[in-house]
């Protein structure tokens, strides 16, 4: 029923979007983000694979700030040598890298379906 | 529920749920022991107190399988169960011998308990998470070849799917690899083979495969998504299941005396091993985001998406986080491993038995969900166990990193038992987590005695549309 709102090459360029979001969290950083650049560039705005590309950026810019800059600040006033660094660092980049691609992977679902993240 | 013979899971869910608490006392007990050496001492010594806290994990969570399968199998295979007597004889067999078996542990000391079962006829005893008796590993294959036949049965006369043909491969390499048990090599090296053979073909194997039919099973009926589908997603994870995890079995190998090469083909494969829990939360969410019906077994929901999730973390995340050979060199070992342990056991194999037990203990009792009531503080309950074990896995975590730190990186290395005075912060932490955990427990068993307004049929969102179109 929803999906009949979009064409199929949008929601195909959703669907990739949204992988290519999971994969900069996941197993191709950096590469998988120049994608999601461009495939947002080619999107018109209030169309589905616009929303999720633009959701994939937004997503993939906050984990960037979340995981790295936090955990460089982290080694910044702690100290590179004291352990007590290494204990907030590694627990705080494991659980926060995981909250990412759960967010990640429910994105890419919705993006099949052709929905937004959230229902409203 | 269709078919008669599937109420003989009650016994088992029952069963599994007492040996639970029990299980998490002895843990809470345990984690107190961290930090005041002498508590209950001697009545109950930390060891002792370990092997019960391990060994009431196991045997509960095979009571929770069989009760799955029991529920489940006659329903797949549309059929009564082959031969419900033998379900409940095995039933009393298996709770009496596991009865007596931590009675042991906890009345005599474990060399006088070795005696008594004549241990030195056919030595198997005294290796970690398999410290039973020989009596009663010979009773536990008993118990286990018993339910094979038995479902075995059912499902080979009756219908076959992809969902009971997954699960009954998964018990019988249970059943399969648990006879590793009774070989016991001298050399130590040799013997740490047939033991990971017996743990690790277990847990990042054939459980793998009871998991994930049994997750699908649920999700079949609280979503009302096509077994198609289904089925092409479970295809897809098993076998992602045992490419990663049969040869993944060499993480366990590292620095033990094996040759290097396992050095290589554990890191390689076991980094391959978060792949089929990762697909189990595409999975899980897949299906729930197309769900056909509203099931009012919200609970139900709950627990089927917070196994997908917390297995993801709990085994793939925190899995991946220390096995790589190179990290492992330092980690081997560490409480990094116990918060690993932890959450990979409740994430993957606790969650998934109560998410069973949560779609088919109503049913059993006669109607399609709980109360309202009822569901709102199971849904308590899953929260509070859900978010004390992340801490707990987040505190041992920390107690990890610094153990590793002080007792293996540092220039200057501390002895084990001091760094273990200096983790003392993170055990009084994760005690408290614990204690959170227990009174998630208590809300849970309680949530099955909670009255309320019951709540409204299957809502089927395809009839809905069809009928406001």
């Amino acid at each position: 029923m929803k999906q009949a709102q979009h064409t199929n090459e949008q929601l195909k360029n959703a669907s990739n979007v949204a992988l290519a979001s999971l994969l900069n969290l996941t197993l191709l950083p950096v590469i998988s983000f120049i994608y999601l650049l461009f495939i947002y560039k080619n999107t018109k705005p209030g169309q589905i694979d616009h929303y999720h590309a633009k959701l994939g950026i937004k997503l993939n810019l906050v984990a960037f700030a979340a995981l790295f800059l936090v955990s460089a600040l982290m080694i910044l006033l702690g100290g590179f040598n004291s352990p007590w660094t290494w204990v907030y660092v590694i627990s705080y980049f494991t659980i926060v890298h995981t909250i990412f691609i759960v967010i990640a992977v429910w994105a890419l679902v919705r993006a099949w379906s052709g929905d937004k993240l959230t229902k409203n | 529920m269709k078919y008669q013979s599937q109420s003989i899971a009650r016994l088992y869910f029952i069963a599994a749920i007492a040996l639970f608490i029990g299980q998490i006392l002895f843990g809470v007990t345990m984690g107190l022991q961290y930090v005041w050496g002498d508590f209950l001492f001697p009545a109950i010594p930390f060891n002792v107190a370990r092997m019960v806290h391990t060994n009431l994990l196991i045997v509960w969570l095979l009571f929770g399988f069989m009760g799955a399968a029991y529920y489940l199998i006659p329903e797949e295979s549309e059929r009564e169960l082959f031969a419900p007597w033998l379900a409940k004889l095995m039933f009393w067999i298996f709770l009496v011998a596991g009865a007596l078996t931590i009675l042991g542990y906890l009345l005599v000391p474990y060399a006088t308990l070795a005696e008594m079962t004549m241990d030195d006829l056919l030595p198997t005893m005294g290796r970690e998470f398999l410290e039973q008796p020989t009596i009663t590993k010979i009773g536990i294959v008993i118990v286990a070849l018993a339910f094979l036949f038995n479902i075995g049965m059912t499902i080979l006369t009756g219908r076959k799917t992809v969902i009971n043909l997954v699960l009954l491969t998964g018990l019988t390499g249970l059943a399969v690899f648990f006879l590793f048990a009774f070989y016991v090599p001298d050399n130590l090296v040799l013997d740490k083979y047939f033991w990971w053979f017996v743990v690790h073909l277990w847990v990042e194997g054939v459980w793998e495969l009871i998991m994930a039919s049994m997750l699908a099973y649920v999700l079949i009926k609280v979503t009302g998504v096509d077994r198609e589908v289904i089925e092409k997603w479970l295809y897809i994870i098993i076998a992602m299941a045992l490419i990663s995890g049969l040869v993944g079995t060499g993480h366990h190998f590292f620095w033990i005396g094996t040759p290097d090469y396992w050095q290589w083909l554990g890191s390689i494969f076991s980094a391959l091993e978060p792949i089929p829990f990762f697909m189990m939360t595409l999975f899980a969410f897949n299906v729930v985001n197309k769900r056909r019906r509203n099931h009012p077994n919200k609970a139900a929901v709950l627990w089927a998406l917070g196994t997908a999730v917390m297995a993801f973390l709990g085994a793939g995340v925190w899995g991946f986080l220390h096995t790589l050979a190179p990290v492992n060199f330092y980690t081997h070992g560490t409480q990094i491993t116990a918060a690993h342990g932890h959450m990979a056991f409740y994430g993957a194999y606790v969650m998934v038995n109560l998410t069973v037990i949560s779609y088919a203990m109503p049913i059993i009792r006669g109607k399609q969900a709980n109360n309202e009531r009822a569901q709102v503080i199971e849904m308590w309950s899953f929260w509070l166990m859900t978010v004390s074990m992340v801490f707990i896995t987040l505190f041992l975590t920390g107690a990890g990193i610094l153990q590793v730190y002080l007792q293996r990186y540092s220039e200057a290395p501390l002895p084990f038992i001091v760094v273990q005075e200096k983790l003392a912060l993170f055990y009084w932490l994760r005690e408290f987590a614990g204690l959170v955990f227990l009174v998630g427990l208590i809300l849970y068993v309680y949530s099955f005695f909670a009255k309320g307004k019951e709540v409204e049929i299957v809502e089927d969102l395809d009839m809905k549309k069809a009928v406001t179109s």
